[in-house]
């Protein structure tokens, strides 16, 4: 599935020292500029302070984006990135790409982000982008630069374009490291009517009673009717709806009565022409969403 | 230097004595770093027994031209460590919100610092998560502390870290998240969308029908329906915006 759309380079730079950073970053943004193609830096404000004045003049041509919080979810950080590069690509035919990658503190999300670069090979497949992601090596712990190698067709490192031996299928990778849903003890069946506008009537007062906060409740109401609209029109119709709370979230479950399917991107692919933009949008407004085979029937779980 | 290499106690023990002074001069190249000196020495013996595994006799270098490139490596990574900026997930903010809580309870109960135990024990986080979410508090330099020495560099530290050590980190990060989520899905649409969106669902007020929603806008139920349909459209087109089809490959 990685060579789906091949109008990606997605490639890496592990780096030892800003010089070193700035040695690989600013001439490779630079041959962009000359030959006609759109450029971005992605950087936390201080790295963008230093590519500022390493680009020079050039600096007016590039578009700078501040990613001190944009690590938040894979989701949103997929989406955030999709809204700057369409934004270029309204400007521009092609563009380079130079995005710091910031990885938290916690190992448990060390392979969420991993599985964030490998979906990143199918989500942006298909836009005429060259996107290097560069990597800290100092103080990036080694999991992380091994899931460089992983997910990164080419790296850039000891002064050298690499063409990884490592690098796994994006599918094959979000599989392995992505566990299996356990079943959520304590949810429970509500009536979810015969169509989407009772079902979010529905849930609407479930939040309410949970007192979930507007901005969240207007976000699962508008995700549930991603997931249940697709079950209406693709999985036969809703078997079951069941809500609770669950690690101290609000989980909402659709069950749809047909055979469901298995794409570990699911979601993660950024609208085009031929895909359809539910599950993208379902996934951007929760925690997170899983989809998964239960004893009764395909299951979308919605973490709020 | 063999017995070191091979994991000998005793050996490692008379290698490190032997070059910590030679440890001390690399740690006080990073005098300026604020990573204390204790720290910083016990990261380079680290490096220094990394160096004593790795080392070939074989090859006549001597052995404190090889080590030093280790002892200098760990310490330069406890400093990027301590000193880098982070950026924190929402989960991570949450989780150093969690701890902070567990520490101030076990304080207001027991007078003294919970244990990492302990604190791993209420918050359900393990000992590497607990300790890699206390890492991030250790940044020690100052928040206004320019990042570059010139002039022309307006960043600050403060500037680059999501602030963990507040009372209400989570909380504050959710309520920034609901806001900014509230505010771009909802500017998305007209006064009357809005209008029914809220009263429908029961957002911030009690939920109504679309029949009574219509007649306080005097509007039918099945018009009130169709500004709800429109509302929702907008927002999901908001969410979806594709790439221009001239940009994209074929």
């Amino acid at each position: 599935m990685s060579s789906e759309g091949t109008a990606l380079r997605h490639n890496a730079l592990v780096y030892e020292s800003k010089d070193e950073y700035l040695a690989r970053a600013v001439p490779f943004l630079k041959a962009g500029i000359e030959a006609g193609e759109g450029a971005v830096v992605a950087h936390t404000k201080p790295g963008l302070a230093m590519m500022r004045e390493a680009l020079g003049p050039e600096a007016a041509r590039v578009t700078f984006v501040d990613v001190s919080a944009a690590y938040t979810r894979p989701a949103r950080t997929l989406a955030a990135y999709h809204e700057v590069y369409v934004e270029q690509l309204r400007k521009t035919p092609t563009l380079r790409a130079v995005a710091d990658v910031q990885f938290g503190p916690d190992p448990d999300e060390w392979n969420l982000w991993t599985g964030y670069e490998a979906a990143f090979n199918r989500s942006f497949g298909h836009l005429p982008a060259w996107v290097l992601c560069s990597y800290d090596a100092n103080g990036t712990p080694d999991p992380i630069i091994e899931g460089v190698w992983q997910t990164h067709p080419e790296v850039v490192a000891d002064d050298s374009w690499n063409s990884s031996d490592r690098y796994e299928d994006p599918d094959h990778l979000l599989r392995r490291i992505t566990p299996a849903p356990a079943p959520l003890t304590g949810l429970r069946p509500i009536p979810f009517g015969r169509s989407v506008e009772e079902l979010r009537e529905q849930l609407a007062r479930e939040l309410a009673a949970d007192k979930i906060g507007e901005a969240q409740s207007l976000d699962l109401l508008l995700a549930a009717t991603e997931i249940a609209n697709n079950a209406m029109q693709h999985g036969g119709g809703i078997q079951e709806v069941r809500v609770g709370r669950a690690r101290g979230r609000f989980v909402c479950e659709i069950v749809d009565r047909g055979d469901g399917f298995d794409d570990p991107a699911a979601g993660y692919l950024a609208p085009r022409a031929g895909v359809g933009a539910g599950l993208w949008v379902a996934r951007q407004l929760t925690w997170s969403t899983e989809f998964f085979h239960s004893p009764t029937g395909f299951t979308t779980r919605i973490w709020l | 230097m063999i017995a070191a290499e091979c994991g000998d106690s005793d050996a490692c023990r008379k290698l490190v004595e032997a070059f910590l002074p030679a440890i001390g001069d690399v740690a006080r190249s990073f005098k300026n770093s604020r990573v204390e000196r204790l720290e910083l020495l016990q990261e380079g013996v680290a490096g220094l027994l990394v160096a004593a595994r790795r080392y070939d006799t074989t090859l006549n270098t001597p052995f404190w031209a090889y080590a030093a490139f280790w002892v200098r490596k760990a310490m330069q990574e406890l400093v990027a460590e301590l000193t880098r900026p982070v950026a924190l997930s929402d989960r991570a903010v949450r989780e150093l919100a969690q701890i902070r809580r567990a520490r101030s309870e076990h304080l207001q109960m027991h007078g003294v610092e919970p244990t990492s135990d302990e604190l791993s024990r209420a918050t359900d986080l393990t000992r590497p998560q607990l300790e890699h979410l206390q890492a991030t508090e250790r940044t020690p330099r100052s928040m206004q502390e320019q990042l570059t020495d010139r002039d022309e560099a307006t960043a600050t530290i403060g500037d680059t870290i999501v602030d963990p050590t507040a009372e209400q980190a989570y909380q504050h990060v959710l309520d920034a998240f609901e806001i900014r989520d509230m505010r771009d899905l909802t500017q998305q649409l007209d006064e009357r969308e809005r209008t029914v969106i809220r009263a429908h669902y029961g957002l911030g007020q009690e939920a109504q029908t679309l029949r009574e929603i219509g007649a306080e806008l005097g509007l039918t139920a099945e018009r009130a329906r169709q500004i709800e349909a429109v509302a929702l459209s907008k927002l999901r087109a908001a969410l979806s915006q594709s790439a221009p089809t001239g940009g994209a490959a074929t």
